[in-house]
């Protein structure tokens, strides 16, 4: 018994409960190497995709919009909606996803006859 | 509706982000040939491109999750690569034609007369298959369970956030989703010079559904995949030749003793093996097939006549169909899918797990990795112990890692400890008549902390799963070996062997 007490004072298990497993509070979201990446680095593609995306959400943990909580930075920090003074917005100028689709042939068939040429 | 009236050298807007444009260029053309009608289909909450280990697993697991969820899957059965023509099927042939080969070879010692034994090779086939079509049909059963939609077809990306599917029975549809999961798998990789047709010239997938066992067989690799192939066909009657570029079998990774002793046993039960050796060129033109091969320094040449030749030279990257040039996803010199530590590609609501990215091509790898991508979706936090992986050849014996072996801890100058048992001192192996291998333990010489653990010997494959556990715990050798084993068991050779690292084995 002696001895076994002796052991245990003497040698400290490596293998410890450590607790219930919970997410840490704070996860580091920005894209880093995945760890079994050869290369280890992450190609420019990365960071410009989000530099790029910005504008649209909190991908850019860095950028000064997401710093904190949506809506913790007022709409107005991100500069005047309205054109300065002697210019104008012109709706080709417009980046593509805004401006009008040309109808197809096929589009104008099916609203002229109420959908029935989608069916003949 | 706004009309430039000022000069067009006039700043176009005011507004600090112009230039900026949330996707490519292309994308919009795209996009603007697309037209939303009221009928479209709804918006999934992940759709998966893949149905194999990596895209099954993280379907249902997103199901579970409670996330709208569609798969989409080419084959026609679930299970990808794995399940259809790769681990399961080799398995079951392995298991087979061990048997055989036992009962062959390997029971009057045991006390066991038997008659004649004939192989029936169509039946064999036929329980590989039945095994093979219950393990697809029972996902098909949890994607219900789990209600994931099932799309048969072949997915292609139409933009960001757009599947085109080319369906299996004909048709097409596209589905949307708030985040991709690419998960296309591998492929053989081919070798120059000679044409795959899965009769003469072979792959894995070849190797395991062919109608007469030939006379002789060359197996170009001796990884992995090359060497369960080579064994299954040897047992059936095969004369079989490996060629191997490096100077050990197994692969890098397998450490060099037991890649020796691997060797050594393989050679026992019949196989031939050709080490740093190279293949020249391949000719199927006539009736078998020629393999011409010098040694990898430069010698003289030889030809290798053989019915048929297996090339198992490795697997790469499937994406082959899938549209990235459509979104501008970018891949490595070896064609994998550059992703983050959370799995997401450049685009970061695209991720991609499995073959098609970094890290081993192992079915389990992926499964870990289809439920830490899910979590991330999720909860924002997953967990892959890439240093945890175990690798497992299932030949007889069988061969299992985990860890680092004795070469990279040697490279990386690492001090170490060694501990070996050989099965031949292990009680439950001696009455199992198969003693043959041992395990072998490497520990940090201060630390005593598990590094790597590596085993040849029978069972190998589901030993390793405690070494697994001791390294994802971070356990030390004097862990292991103070933990009970039940007694007789092929794990007291576990057991004695963390003695034997951190003090002395007893049995030996």
């Amino acid at each position: 018994m002696n001895a076994t007490k002796i052991l245990q004072q003497g040698r400290q298990p490596m293998i410890r409960f450590l607790g219930k497993r919970t997410t840490p509070s704070k996860v580091d979201h920005t894209p880093h190497v995945h760890p079994a990446s050869p290369s280890q680095s992450l190609p420019e593609s990365f960071a410009s995709y989000r530099q790029k995306a910005q504008q649209h959400g909190p991908l850019n943990q860095n950028s000064k919009f997401s710093t904190s909580h949506i809506g913790a930075s007022p709409g107005s920090s991100l500069g005047p909606v309205e054109a300065g003074k002697g210019t104008f917005f012109d709706r080709s100028e417009l980046p593509q996803r805004f401006q009008r689709m040309a109808w197809t042939e096929a589009e104008i068939e099916a609203i002229e006859s109420g959908g029935a040429s989608l069916h003949a | 509706m706004f009309r430039a009236v000022a000069s067009r050298a006039v700043p176009r807007a005011a507004r600090p982000v112009t230039q900026s444009t949330f996707c490519a260029p292309s994308i919009y053309f795209q996009g603007r040939l697309r037209r939303g009608y009221a009928s479209e289909a709804e918006e999934k909450d992940l759709v998966i491109i893949g149905g194999g280990v990596a895209g099954y697993v993280a379907a249902i697991k997103a199901g579970q999750s409670g996330l709208k969820v569609a798969c989409i899957e080419k084959r026609g059965a679930l299970g990808g690569t794995c399940l259809n023509v790769g681990c399961i099927p080799s398995k079951s042939l392995l298991n087979n034609s061990h048997l055989y080969h036992q009962i062959l070879h390997d029971t009057k010692n045991r006390g066991i007369e038997v008659g004649d034994v004939k192989l029936n090779l169509g039946a064999m086939m036929k329980a590989k298959e039945t095994s093979v079509s219950g393990l697809t049909k029972g996902i098909e059963f949890l994607f219900k369970k789990n209600n994931v939609e099932y799309i048969k077809g072949a997915g292609a990306f139409q933009d960001e956030h757009t599947v085109a599917v080319n369906l299996v029975e004909g048709g097409e549809t596209t589905v949307r989703g708030k985040n991709i999961l690419i998960a296309t798998g591998s492929e053989a990789t081919p070798f120059p010079g000679l044409t795959i047709d899965e009769k003469k010239v072979i792959t894995s997938t070849g190797a395991i559904a062919l109608e007469e066992v030939p006379k002789k067989l060359t197996v170009i690799g001796g990884g992995i995949i090359g060497l369960e192939m080579a064994s299954v066909w040897s047992r059936l009657g095969s004369e079989v030749t490996v060629v191997e570029y490096l100077g050990q079998i197994g692969g890098p990774g397998m450490d060099k003793d037991v890649a020796k002793q691997a060797q050594k046993l393989l050679q026992k039960q019949g196989l031939k093996f050709k080490l740093n050796t190279k293949v020249v060129s391949g000719d199927a033109d006539g009736e078998g097939v020629k393999v011409t091969v010098e040694a990898a320094k430069g010698g003289k040449e030889e030809t290798l006549d053989a019915d048929v030749c297996l090339v198992a030279i490795g697997r790469r990257p499937y994406t082959n169909g899938l549209g990235l040039e459509n979104i501008g996803l970018e891949v490595d010199e070896r064609g994998r899918l550059i992703i983050d530590q959370e799995y997401r590609t450049k685009i970061p609501h695209i991720r991609a797990i499995g073959d098609v990215t970094f890290g081993p091509m192992l079915a389990h790898k992926a499964e870990e990795e289809s439920v830490a991508v899910v979590e991330y979706i999720t909860k924002g936090y997953g967990h892959v112990n890439y240093g945890a992986i175990p690798s497992v050849m299932y030949t007889h014996p069988e061969v299992a890692w985990v860890g680092q072996n004795e070469q990279e801890l040697a490279a990386a100058n690492v001090k170490y400890n060694v501990g070996q048992f050989p099965f031949s001192a292990n009680s439950r192996a001696k009455t199992n008549l198969d003693t043959e291998g041992f395990v072998k333990m490497l520990s940090d010489a201060e630390t005593d902390r598990i590094l790597g653990i590596h085993i040849i010997g029978p069972n190998a494959g589901e030993m390793i799963a405690e070494g697994v556990l001791a390294l994802e715990y971070g356990a030390s050798s004097e862990d292991v070996a103070r933990t009970s084993h039940a007694h007789p068991t092929l794990s007291e050779a576990f057991k004695e062997a963390a003695m034997a690292t951190y003090d002395k084995a007893v049995h030996y």
